[in-house]
């Protein structure tokens, strides 16, 4: 066939371009994650006490995750577009990691000396990170279907951002049976684990998005 | 000269417009890829080929901010190191240009001979698909003509002519 007759064939009653909405994809993508992964972390660790939900502690970890998600989703909608920029939403992820680093340090210099050991590592900071992780996977499989949605031209970082999504809605469900309370530890333990189901993504992005 | 207020006119429904803007996007990849397969001149056909199927699959994902340019050859790019990936040849990437100057550089507007034939693919296809494609856009009937031809919905027809272009797009890739 000859490019002329291809143009003619594709143009031919093509009608209107199809309207890609990402929101449309990932929400679903997500609530169905999140729901598999809340029903996992609650049947294992169960839900934290409603007395903690007076305390700041399970607020910072929903605000922060909440916020991180929002920064990731706009970064998958940009990434998945060609020739969209994606630079302006990871400086948006960056910068929410950064307010959250702040608030963990000034947290750490307001806590007397003696309780600051257990304010950075609590008493699970060898779980979190992983929790976080193995929480994320059914979310990461729903973002990436909706990557594959899109037209994503630079796949590592395509994959990034599907992980980094996934890792920050896994992190808000997490929050719902973390009965950690202080900042200092959120600030590196949540990130720490959002931050390797990034590297996930963009590992595994080259592989299943490519088209 | 700017593709933007045609190709817009294009992703609203008019066929003329997309017809058209296909036509000059086509004319620009060939450009763009002569130039960077000259070790492989007889790719360039090909890959512009699949690189129009690709733009009209995703015609979706195209943001109207943005220079129609910036898409088109993002897309391109893609399309250009998946074939050096396929290929096993990264190295080549890198082409020896950057010293000659603009007009050195050889430049094809004319259509060149493809050595991979669409038509052929297009047998591989399922039935289903095949014929929606074959009635809406090779003999060029209107959606309703081809649903009372083949008892059809339109509905569904769009949908197979849909998932058959992106069928033909994946097998276009994996031949190569």
């Amino acid at each position: 066939m000859k490019t002329d007759d291809l143009i003619n064939m594709l143009s031919r009653e093509a009608g209107p371009a199809p309207t890609v909405s990402v929101a449309r994809r990932l929400l679903p993508a997500a609530l169905a994650g999140a729901l598999v992964a809340a029903s996992a972390v609650l049947a294992v660790l169960g839900m934290i006490p409603n007395e903690m939900f007076f305390e700041p502690g399970p607020w910072i970890k929903i605000v922060y995750a909440g916020t991180l998600a929002l920064a990731a989703a706009w970064m998958v909608s940009r990434l998945g577009k060609p020739g969209a920029s994606g630079v302006q939403a990871m400086y948006a992820v960056l910068g929410v990691v950064l307010i959250m680093f702040s608030a963990g340090f000034l947290s750490y210099l307001g806590t007397p000396e003696s309780e600051r050991a257990a304010a950075l590592m609590g008493h699970s900071w060898l779980v979190c990170p992983w929790a976080i992780l193995g929480l994320s996977l059914p979310v990461m499989a729903g973002s990436f279907w909706t990557m594959k949605g899109l037209a994503p031209t630079n796949l590592p970082l395509a994959g990034a951002a599907c992980g980094l999504f996934s890792g920050a809605v896994a992190a808000l469900v997490y929050a719902l049976a973390c009965t950690e309370p202080a900042a200092p530890f959120i600030a590196i333990w949540y990130t720490l684990g959002i931050m390797l189901c990034g590297a996930l993504g963009a590992f595994l992005g080259p592989k299943l998005l490519n088209w | 000269m700017s593709l933007k207020p045609l190709w817009l006119r294009a992703q609203r429904g008019d066929s003329q417009a997309y017809r058209e803007s296909l036509a000059k996007i086509a004319q620009r990849l060939r450009k763009f890829y002569s130039r960077r397969l000259q070790t492989l001149p007889d790719e360039v056909e090909d890959l512009v080929q699949e690189t129009l199927l690709a733009l009209h699959t995703q015609r979706g994902t195209y943001d109207e901010n943005l220079p129609v340019s910036s898409w088109v050859f993002a897309i391109a790019r893609h399309k250009l190191v998946d074939l050096w990936r396929r290929r096993g040849r990264r190295d080549n990437l890198n082409d020896s240009l950057e010293d000659l100057t603009e007009d050195q550089h050889p430049t094809a507007v004319e259509e060149l001979p493809s050595k991979r034939d669409l038509g052929i693919l297009l047998d591989q296809l399922p039935a289903a698909q095949k014929q929606a494609i074959l009635l809406t856009k090779i003999e060029g009937l209107s959606m309703i003509e081809a649903s009372e031809r083949s008892g059809v919905s339109v509905a569904a027809l769009k949908v197979q002519v849909h998932r058959g272009l992106k069928l033909l797009t994946e097998l276009v890739r994996s031949e190569t």
